[in-house]
This record gives C-alpha cells, structure tokens and sequence, in this order.
C-alpha cells in the first residue's frame, strides 16, 4: 500500500519528467529551426540603373525586396487612371517590388503582411496595407479600373504558398521617406510553427 | 518653364511604361509544379465574355481538363507565363486539354495590344473580367493564379505565381488527368 502523500509526490515527479521531455523536445526543435533558419542575404545593385535588390533565403522560403523609383511607381499608376496628386503620396512612401517564395519549406508557408515589421532606429511599425490606401483613396472618384489595378499589383496582405514554387511578385509599401535605412522582419508559419526572415539595412530609394 | 519640363519628363515615362511595364529585378525562374487541391471540390461558375464578345461557360467544357489563368497585362508573372500556356495548349490541346485565360480589370484595347506583342500569339480564349467578380468565388488572393479543372468539374491542381506550363512534365501530368477520364 502506498501512502497517499507518497502517490502524489510519484505524480509529481512523473509530471516534472514530463514537463522536462516536452522542454528538452521544444529546445531540440527550436535548435534545429534555427540552423535551418541560417539565413543568407545578398544584395544586388543593377549595373545600368542603380536599383537595389536585397534577397534572403531561409527555411526554404525566398523574400526579396527591390527599389521601386517614386517616378516608376507614380508612371505605372498615373497610366492606369490615377492622377498624380492622388498617387503621388503612395508613390513616395517608400515602394518595393517584392518576392516571397515556398521554394522548399517543409510545407505550406501562411503569412499576414500585418504580422510583418518594419524596422527602424525610430520604432517598429508593419507594412503599410492596401486597404489603407485604397481607403485613402475613396474620396477620389477614381475609374474602377485604377482601383482593380492597385489592388491587383500590392504585395497579397495574406496568402499561403505551397511548396514547390508557389510565389507572388506584388509592391510593398514601408512608408517611410526616401533614403531612409530600415530592415524587414517577415514572418510567416508552417505547420503551425512559427518562422521569421529579416532583411537587414535595406534602403529606399532617393 | 521646370513644371512643363516635369510634365514632359513623366510623360516620357509613362510612354515607356505603357509599352513594356517594369520588371524591376531579375526574374524568379519559373517551375513546373502543381498543387493537388485537396479534397477536390466543384469549380465555381465560370461564365464570361471573349474578346470576339462571345460568352465562354466553363460548364460547356466538362469532359476536358481546363486550365484557368488568372491574369493581367501589368503584371509581369503573367506576361512570363502566357507564351507556355499557348504552347501548352499547342501540345495537349487535341489530348483533351483547355485554356481559359481570365483578364482581371482591364479593357479589351488593352489585352488587344499586349497579345499583339506576344510570340506564339494565344489561340485560346481570353475572357475579359473587368469587374473582377470572379476572383473571391475562386479564392484568387495574388495574380497570376491558376486552377487544373478536371474533367468531372472539380479542381484538380492549383498553382500561385507564374509557371513554366509547356514543361513536359506539367503537360503529361494534364494529358494522363485528361487520358484518365476518358479511360473510365
């Protein structure tokens, strides 16, 4: 017959056991994200334009950014009916071409641009969203096309990847000035665990 | 005298820009792989305008594998990929095998011209979407994105981003969905 105390305390301890696998397991997979999360990032500068690309691959998964001019930006728009004291506030809030890409996750890659960060030496804040311009622009009664047009060419605000090459090429919007420095926390989950890609001293342009 | 030379200068810009959009970066490379849509379910309704003005119903094509490309002239995936999905259907077609490609905002001037520049030019049909309504029944969150319908009307595979669709063995896994049909 075992003592009623003694029962608890073997339970006790099996529950401590168990809490000790669970931390050790939790710590082993953490380990080995983080060596598969050794990210790589290079930055491109083209020869003939100066346009800066900078692009990391970690986990399986390739995030890119590259410059988009404020001039490139208000002529893509200003040709699909914006004018350009409306697109001109857009065009200048520090635009990027941007690719994120499932090349070899370990399954579908889901992620909200709202959970993503740009970070700077004033403050943390995410990617300004599409909604929020085209908020911004409802007052201007502007052609339906323009605002399919918009709508369509943003960076998706959420989506999920399939492995294989599943991928979207959209614009991005920081917000921030022109020259400014800032580095974007990306983040996105597989399975339900959590992954984050930083591109570090990434640049507007001028 | 600065403004009108400002004026001028966009303009030239938005010349350019009119005639070739821009790319930015060097390309992602295109791949070949398909999504398994799993469970498969229906396809939503399909039912829109060619460029002749004829109405194009996904339904008349059941007993096909129809590929359905979400798509605009502005966006550079999509004008990567459309060449591979004329070929595609330049290899598969006579094998039970569409293409659907749906314009997503855009007037028929402006799909008229950018397939003008195209090489080989698609002979399949382009169906206009200026209103976009089609986009949130067939969960279409980035363009290009394109949808397997197989031939009982399901869909099949889906694939987000641009694809090399004239990669033999894209066009053999479509034919053999094709060929599968036809066997049973």
């Amino acid at each position: 017959m075992v003592p009623i105390w003694r029962a608890q305390a073997d339970n006790r301890q099996r529950g401590a056991n168990l809490k000790n696998v669970a931390s050790s397991v939790v710590l082993v997979a953490m380990t080995l994200a983080g060596a598969a999360c050794a990210a790589q990032q290079r930055h491109h500068v083209d020869p003939e334009t100066g346009i800066e690309t900078w692009e990391l691959q970690t986990s399986g998964v390739t995030l890119s950014l590259t410059q988009i001019l404020s001039d490139q930006a208000r002529a893509f728009y200003v040709n699909r009916g914006f004018p350009v004291a409306v697109i001109d506030p857009y065009a200048t809030a520090c635009v990027f071409m941007t690719v994120l890409r499932n090349d070899a996750a370990p399954g579908s890659v889901h992620f909200r641009q709202a959970d993503w960060s740009v970070i700077t030496s004033q403050g943390t804040h995410p990617p300004v969203g599409a909604q929020e311009w085209l908020r911004g622009f409802e007052r201007g009664d502007l052609p339906r096309s323009a605002l399919i047009a918009f709508r369509w060419a943003q960076f998706p605000v959420e989506h999920t990847y399939e492995p294989g090459g599943d991928w979207n090429q959209g614009m991005l919007t920081t917000g921030l000035s022109a020259g400014a420095v800032f580095d974007l926390a990306a983040r996105w989950d597989v399975a339900g665990i959590g992954y984050e890609g930083v591109l570090k001293n990434v640049r507007c342009s001028q | 005298m600065s403004v009108v030379r400002n004026r001028c200068a966009l303009l030239m810009v938005c010349l350019v820009y009119l005639a070739c959009p821009p790319a930015w970066a060097e390309a992602p490379p295109l791949t070949h792989a398909l999504t398994p849509v799993q469970p498969p379910v229906p396809a939503p309704p399909l039912r829109l305008a060619n460029l002749d003005d004829e109405v194009v119903d996904l339904e008349d094509l059941r007993g096909k594998v129809v590929v359905v490309n979400f798509w605009a002239t502005w966006c550079p995936p999509c004008r990567r990929e459309m060449p591979s999905l004329q070929r595609l259907s330049q290899l598969a077609g006579d094998q039970g095998v569409r293409v659907l490609a749906v314009n997503i905002g855009e007037d028929l001037d402006t799909v008229f011209s950018f397939i003008g520049m195209l090489e080989p030019a698609p002979s399949f049909p382009l169906l206009l979407d200026q209103e976009a309504d089609t986009l949130p029944p067939w969960k279409v969150q980035g363009l290009p994105t394109t949808y397997v319908v197989a031939p009982d009307g399901t869909l099949a595979y889906r694939a987000v981003g641009g694809r090399e669709f004239d990669h033999p063995q894209l066009v053999r896994q479509l034919i053999e969905l094709a060929g599968s049909a036809q066997a049973r």
